[in-house]
This record gives structure tokens, sequence and C-alpha cells, in this order.
């Protein structure tokens, strides 16, 4: 049995290419989304996990394509519903590496209820989650981080709803890994997607990857305009309470907005609770129930 | 003296007194002796004050009955008088807890039984007990009822030590000494009743559905149980919980439904065998996710305990009206659905349905009820050899020099599975539409020539699976039951068929022939062979938990054949063999009455 349920191997990096999936994107050109898979793609190969040992798995939105275009393993599923089959798929086969990604639709919207149990239950994944503070897919209406005011195809006199803020929520939640990244710095997206990867825990990335076509506010411009990197200005990401008070502007462009790591700790992973059952990959146990368990176990109802 | 060789008792009082410690210590004196034994709960959906009875039947042989009239009854809560004294058989007996109830409530109401009262308090007061806790009652009353059926106390004093050996010798102590004034006082005050309860001495399984359920997908491969609670099905969750760290399984209580369903879709995908398990308020937040697993064609397997409905419903009474909930999905997609009818059944079909789950690379739903998921009864044994683990077509290497083909189109419609993490066939499992890769059909190219034809193929592929199910036999016609050329056939499913099996030996006693034509598959449904039980028969009547004879309509959805006869029962309380040999009364009466008009 291995000290740690959770082996992280250091492996020579290989091509990123090897990740290139046979289909091409379907996304819009420009949209942010290309960085994200580009991006993955590259922390994937520079960490030199081979392709098969890789899970990618969505839900449901332009960016829950992405599994399609990766060449690993993947699954895309349903509306919401990414965090669980992850989850689940992961304690199944727990040496593989797996990636949730998404949208804020997705993750922020309709699976939000998983996404705070994820949180707090740190199973050993990485989660990306597209933001572009609006819904694409079915042609721009309101997301849950669309600003206050946002004129969308459901909200024609302004968005009535504040947004909601996933680097709070997910602080908030106990989380072990909070980043928040811009596509259009995709040095910083490499790092900290690795950084992700590499954390023993469940780690969340807030990425602002802007709709080219449905979202006019919140656009390349205005990430690069805006944005700034907090682990260059020496932020202590062990210190959750200076987390808490950066994650707290609201990213409007009212004033600088901080991307980068904003909070990390290693407490335990949930996978260390089952380490005995983990001791292998539960998809290697053998099957079944030898005749003397069938025994013990027929006895306790006698 | 004859002495009867079975017997029916119930025991009564409020959630939170105790009885189904005493349910406890009686079945397992019953089973331990090697007497069969079926045990109902009727309880509410309250922790403590509502008012609970659990009513047993026990005999030398299978018990498929409850019954309706007690022979011996405890009881130990004020309210308790009211609702059971007017139920007890002409002649039975009654022991009553003397603390909380007078003779005089129970002689107002019927001067036809024995009774007498236990004084708790001055019983342990006068043989000097101390640290008496007021809930051991329930332990005296056994000891009045051990001696009362003519069971054997050393077996009852055995499970006590047995049960209370982890909180110390002075507690069996205590315990024991409870039980014998119990014993005792009955020995000295009471008429023995004309009983002779004998066992084969072989101790059976004493256990509940949701046991048996458990047990069963664990026996059949199961590594990985995600679940909400939710009653009747909560008792799979904590059975399958207490093995979690012996037989290295995953068990995850998870936030909801939702998570649920696609933990269990994931770890499928991954390649363990992974089953979930809700009632139906439930099932619906896993509708999606069945449809899902049939897209994606990942093996899972769902237990739908069944109870009132709709909406919160009736939470922990007996409904078998989920049918069309088992069915539901948006669009077309192929499943099985299946319906053990007892404990051995429960458990086989469980191991059964994690089998064909993977043989099929399909959603399984295994419905239950209330009835035969709470209740508790004896087994003779489970044979755990008689489960083969099957796991169709999965592969854990991939040495082709061709692109591996996800859902490649095969002949019988189901593809060649290689598990994630194999080096060299990486894809991704998809819930759109797709072509052979699990590439996408649905975006872009949806409409364009050759994603049509992809659709076309790719859904007659995975709808090929169930004229497939059919013709491998693994989808199987009900089983016909008893004399062919009977004029009455009872048509059931689910646990209404034990109920059934004791209105049959009911009526053949008052010479009266009728068979029982059962199904456990409920889909699909091999058309020909079910059309042709179906014609052979003279009358047939369903007996179904239900208003609106769900199996009716899925046999005439399935096979154009049409039941007009039925016996139904919606109140919430399971059939007895008694209800329907009334009921079956009354249609010939009107029957008759109609022809005489």
């Amino acid at each position: 049995m291995t000290a740690n349920i959770i082996d992280r191997k250091e492996r020579p990096a290989i091509d990123p290419k090897a990740f290139k999936g046979e289909i091409h994107p379907d996304w819009c050109p420009g949209c942010g989304d290309f960085g994200v898979l580009n991006c993955l793609q590259r922390a994937l190969a520079e960490l030199g996990i081979p392709q098969h040992e890789v899970a990618v798995i969505s839900g449901i939105g332009c960016s829950s394509n992405l599994p399609g275009f990766i060449n690993t393993y993947g699954m895309h599923t349903l509306h919401g519903r990414s965090l669980p089959n992850a989850q689940g798929f992961k304690l199944s086969h727990h040496d593989m590496t797996v990636v949730a990604v998404g949208g804020d639709g997705d993750g922020y919207g309709i699976g939000v209820g998983h996404l705070i149990h994820a949180l707090r239950r740190n199973i050993d994944l990485t989660y990306i989650v597209m933001n572009n503070s609006i819904y694409g897919l079915t042609t721009g209406q309101t997301s849950p981080t669309s600003a206050l005011g946002m004129k969308t195809k459901s909200t024609p006199f302004g968005n009535p709803e504040a947004p909601l803020n996933p680097l709070t929520l997910a602080l908030g939640s106990g989380a072990s890994f909070v980043a928040r990244v811009f596509t259009g710095n995709p040095k910083q997206v490499v790092e900290i997607y690795k950084a992700a990867i590499m954390h023993k825990g469940f780690a969340m990335i807030d990425t602002f990857s802007p709709c080219v076509t449905f979202n006019k506010v919140n656009t390349a411009q205005f990430y690069k305009d805006n944005t700034y990197d907090l682990n260059a200005k020496g932020h202590d990401t062990s210190n959750l309470e200076s987390a808490f008070t950066i994650a707290m502007k609201i990213p409007d462009g009212t004033e600088p907005i901080a991307t980068g790591i904003f909070y990390q700790n290693e407490r335990s992973c949930y996978e260390e609770s089952e380490k005995e059952t983990l001791s292998i990959p539960v998809v290697d146990h053998e099957l079944g129930i030898s005749q003397q368990r069938a025994k013990e176990l027929k006895a306790r109802f006698k | 003296m004859t002495n009867k060789n079975n017997v029916i008792v119930r025991i009564a009082g409020a959630a939170g007194d105790g009885i189904q410690s005493t349910g406890e210590l009686l079945g397992k004196t019953c089973s331990r002796m090697g007497l069969h034994v079926l045990a109902y709960n009727s309880f509410q959906s309250a922790i403590r004050g509502g008012h609970v009875w659990l009513q047993m039947a026990i005999g030398p042989d299978k018990q498929y009955d409850h019954g309706e009239q007690p022979e011996v009854v405890l009881l130990f809560n004020k309210t308790s008088p009211a609702v059971h004294v007017p139920d007890v058989k002409q002649g039975g007996t009654i022991f009553y807890n003397a603390g909380s109830i007078k003779k005089e409530e129970i002689e107002s109401l019927r001067s036809d039984v024995n009774c007498y009262g236990l004084d708790f308090k001055a019983m342990v007061d006068t043989a000097g007990l101390t640290n008496v806790n007021s809930v051991m009652i329930n332990v005296m009353l056994a000891g009045a009822m051990v001696q009362t059926l003519n069971l054997d106390p050393k077996v009852t004093l055995e499970f006590i030590k047995h049960k209370f050996l982890k909180k110390g010798n002075e507690v069996v102590e205590l315990n024991n000494a409870i039980f014998n004034l119990g014993f005792e006082w009955t020995k000295a005050n009471t008429k023995p009743l004309d009983l002779k309860l004998k066992g084969d001495n072989n101790p059976k399984l004493f256990m509940s559905g949701n046991d048996a359920i458990g047990m069963g997908l664990v026996a059949g491969g199961l590594k990985f149980y995600a679940a909400y609670p939710m009653s009747p099905a909560t008792g799979i969750l904590h059975y399958v919980s207490t093995l979690a760290q012996s037989e290295k399984l995953i068990v995850k209580q998870v936030e909801d439904e939702l998570a649920a369903i696609n933990y269990v879709v994931g770890a499928g995908n991954a390649g363990v065998r992974a089953a979930t398990g809700t009632a139906g308020g439930g099932f619906c937040l896993m509708v999606e996710g069945q449809g899902l697993a049939a897209m994606a064609e990942v093996p899972v397997v769902t237990v739908l305990v069944q109870r009132g409905g709709p909406s919160t419903g009736v939470p922990t009474k007996v409904e078998q009206a989920d049918i069309n909930l088992a069915m539901s999905g948006n669009g077309e997609f192929p499943k099985f659905v299946l319906a053990p009818k007892d404990l051995e059944d429960c458990f086989y079909q469980s191991a059964r349905a994690l089998n064909i789950a993977e043989k099929y690379q399909v959603p399984v739903i295994l419905m239950s009820d209330f009835f035969l998921s709470e209740h508790f009864g004896t087994v003779d044994d489970l044979d755990f050899s008689k489960i083969k683990i099957e796991r169709g077509k999965l592969m854990t290497s991939w040495n082709s020099s061709e692109k591996y083909k996800r859902y490649a189109y095969t002949e019988d419609g189901v593809s060649p599975r290689v598990r994630p993490g194999t080096p060299g066939a990486m894809h991704t499992v998809v819930s759109d539409e797709h072509n052979e890769y699990g590439h996408l059909m649905s975006d872009v190219e949806a409409g364009l020539p050759h994603a049509r034809e992809a659709r076309v193929k790719m859904h007659a592929k995975r709808m090929r699976k169930v004229q497939l199910m059919i013709e491998n036999g693994d989808a199987k016609p009900p089983v016909l039951e008893g004399d062919a050329n009977a004029k009455t056939t009872f048509v059931t499913w689910g646990s209404t068929y034990a109920y059934v099996k004791s209105a049959i030996s009911l009526l053949e006693k008052e010479g009266t022939k009728a068979n029982h034509l059962h199904f456990t598959d409920i889909y699909p449904i091999p058309r020909n062979e079910t059309l042709a039980l179906l014609k052979k028969c003279n009358r047939l009547i369903s007996v179904e938990a239900n208003m609106c004879n769900a199996l009716c309509r899925q046999i005439l959805t399935e096979t154009g054949f049409e039941i007009t006869e039925h016996i139904n029962r919606w109140d919430g309380e399971p059939f007895t063999g008694e209800y329907i040999v009334k009921e079956l009364k009354k249609k010939s009466i009107a029957e008759k009455q109609l022809v005489n008009a």
C-alpha cells in the first residue's frame, strides 16, 4: 500500500500535440475557450501526463464541448452534472488525472449545488470554469455572473439580479485551491492549471473566457485593461482572510481585477479517508464475494 | 388439543417504545429455532410519538402473509387498545403494559379474549432490580410472548447475550432478568395456548428486503453505491455502508439524487459496478441521468423503491404506481425494468441487474416497494455460488492499429467497451447524438446528410438492444404458477406475489381453484410468449397496490392484451390473502346480481 493515496510523479514533458483532438472546435473564432483548450493541453504536456491517464469531464454548453477536442478520455454529460460524474469517475479510478470543465451557467447556475459540496468534499480533481458571464449556446441570456443591469436577451431592461461571486463562494465552502485567470495571459493560465492539477484536492479555477458573440461588456479588451497578477504582488496564498478580502471586490472594472492563485491549503483530500479501499484503484478490484465471506455476511442475519 | 403449528402475533405501541426490539427478539428466536417468519411494520414518518405496530406470522413453512386477525397481541401504550383490540381473533390473547393501560379499557371493547396486564415497575421493584430503564418493558413483554408461544427461552437469552454483550455483562444480566420476569410470570398466571411451533432447527436468515437487495448487489460485484436518503430506499444505503470497509466498497451519501445518479454514471463509465437507490420522488430527479446512461451506453443500476405518491405522498406506506416513472425519460432508449417478488428474489434479481446492465451497457431499474423493502422475513439460504459475474464486452487493452470506436456499429447493437485508462483507445462518451467514435452529430453537423444517417443508425443500434434482450432470453416472460386449468388467474408483479399465493391457498381450502401469472420483468416484455400465456388463461384478474392498474397498462402497451378485471388497494396497507379473497367474492356476487337482473 502506498503511503499517499494520491501520488504525484515527476515526469518528463511530452509534446502538447499529443493532446490535439481530431475534431476542430466549433467555437466562434476568437472565443476564449480556444485559450483554455490550448493551455490545458500545454499544462498536461508539460506535466508529462500521458493522454490515456487523463479524463476530461464536462456538462453542457459551448465550453462543455471541450472533451471532444482533446485527445484524452472524456465524458460529455448533462447540463450542470460534470462534477458528480467527475467525482464518481475519480473515486473509481483515482490514479487517473480528472479535469472537470464547463461554463458559468453549468457550474454556477444549474450545477452550483454540486460545486459547493465538491469544494467541501475535496476529492482530488481540477475544475476549470470558463466564465463568460453570458449563456452563449442558447444565444445570449443572463448568467449567474452577469453584471447587475446588464442587458441580455432575457433581461432586455437590464439584469435585476446581483452577480454571484464564485471566488467567495468557493472560499466559504471550504475550498483547498481557488484561482482566477484570464485566457489573455496564457503563460499564467498554463502555470496555474499545472499548479491546480498538481494540487492534492479539489482545485477550482475561475477562468475569464470572453464570449465574442453575445457579451459586449466582458470582452477580452476589458479584461486586458483591468486585470493584474496578485501572485506577482506577493499575495500570501495561505492566508484565507486576505484571499477573501481580494475576492470580495466586484470585477466590474471600477478597480483592478486580481488574477492568480487566491488561496491554497494542503488539507487532506477525500481519498485519504478511503485509504484501505483505494490501496489499488477500485476498477482493478476483484469482483464478487468469496464463499467464506458469503458465509460471514449471512451469519450476521442469523 | 390439536396443537396448531402457526400463529399471527401483533406488537403495538408508540414510536420509541421499543416495539422493534421486541419484534427483533421474537423474530430472531423463531428464525434461530428454524421457524419461518414474515413481519410487517406499519409505521409513520415520525421518530417519536406516532403509533406503530408490527404484525408477524410464524410457522414451520415459508410465510406468505402477515394475515388480518392477530391471535396474540402485545399492547404498549394508551392508544393501543382502541386501535388493536377490535382486530384480535376470537379467543385470542392480549398482554398489555399495566403501567399505561387499564384492564377495563380492553374489557369494555371485547369480552371474548384473554387479557393479562404486566406491571413492569412493580415487578422489577419486587425483584430488586436496579438501573432499569422504562423502555426495557419490551424485553419483559418478549419474555411473556416467548412463554405463551411455547418458544425456546434459551434461544432468546442467547440472542440477548449476543445483542448486548458490547454494552457489558451487567446489561446482559439485567436484560436476562427482565426477560425471565416476563417469562415466569406468564408461566404462572396464564392459560397455555393450544400451540406447538416447531422449527427445523436450521437457523434462517432474518432480514429485510433492503438488506437482501444490498446483499445481492454486493454479491453481484457492486463496488460503488451513491445515494441520497429517502424512505423506503434508505435501508439499502444503511446496509451497504456497514460493508464499505470489509468489502472495500465506495459508499457515498451525496447532496441530492441528481448527484447520486451522475456519480454512478461516472463510476460506471470508469469501469466499476455502480448502483444507486431511491424512492419515486428521488427517481424523478434521476430521470435525465437514466437517459445519459443509455445514450453514453454506461451500465448503471437504480433501485426504485415505491411508496405512496405523487409528490411527497405517503412516505411510509405501500403503493405500486411507478411503472410509468421507471419507463420515463426524454426520447427513446433501451433499459431493463425488473421487480423482485420476495426476499430471495431481491437478492438474486439485484445481482442479475448488475450483470445485464453491463452485458447490454444500459440502465437497469430494479423496482421494489415499501412492503418488500421494509418488511422482515426469514430466508432458508441465499446461494452466492449461483451468482456468476459476467462483464459483457468490457476490455482492458486495445492493441489494434485502428482507431478505437466506442460506439462501433455491431450486429447485436452492443459495442466493445474499452475501460478508460487503457493506452491507445482514448475516447469521450457523450450525451449528444454521435457517430461511432463518439464525435458529436448534434451541433454544427446536425441535419447534414451524414449526420442524419448517423442519427438513424446510432439510434437503431441502441434500440436494437431491446430486441436482443428478448432474443437472448434475458428479458423473461411472466411465470404461470398453479393449476393450468384453473378458472381464475391472478396477475401480479412485485410484492403482491406473496399475498396472491396466500389467497390461492385460502381459496383452495374452500374448494375454489385459482392460479397465478406473475411478472418479474416489467420491460422489455417478450410479446409472443407473454401473449400465449395470457390467452391460455380463463379469467384474468390483476391484483395491484394502486388505483390505475399500472401493470395492466404496461401489458396492454407491450402486448396489446387488455386485462379488464382488477383488484386494487391504495389505502397504503399491504394486501393480505383474506383481503384478496373477500374482493374476489364481492366481484362474483356483483356478477351474479347482474346476471339475475
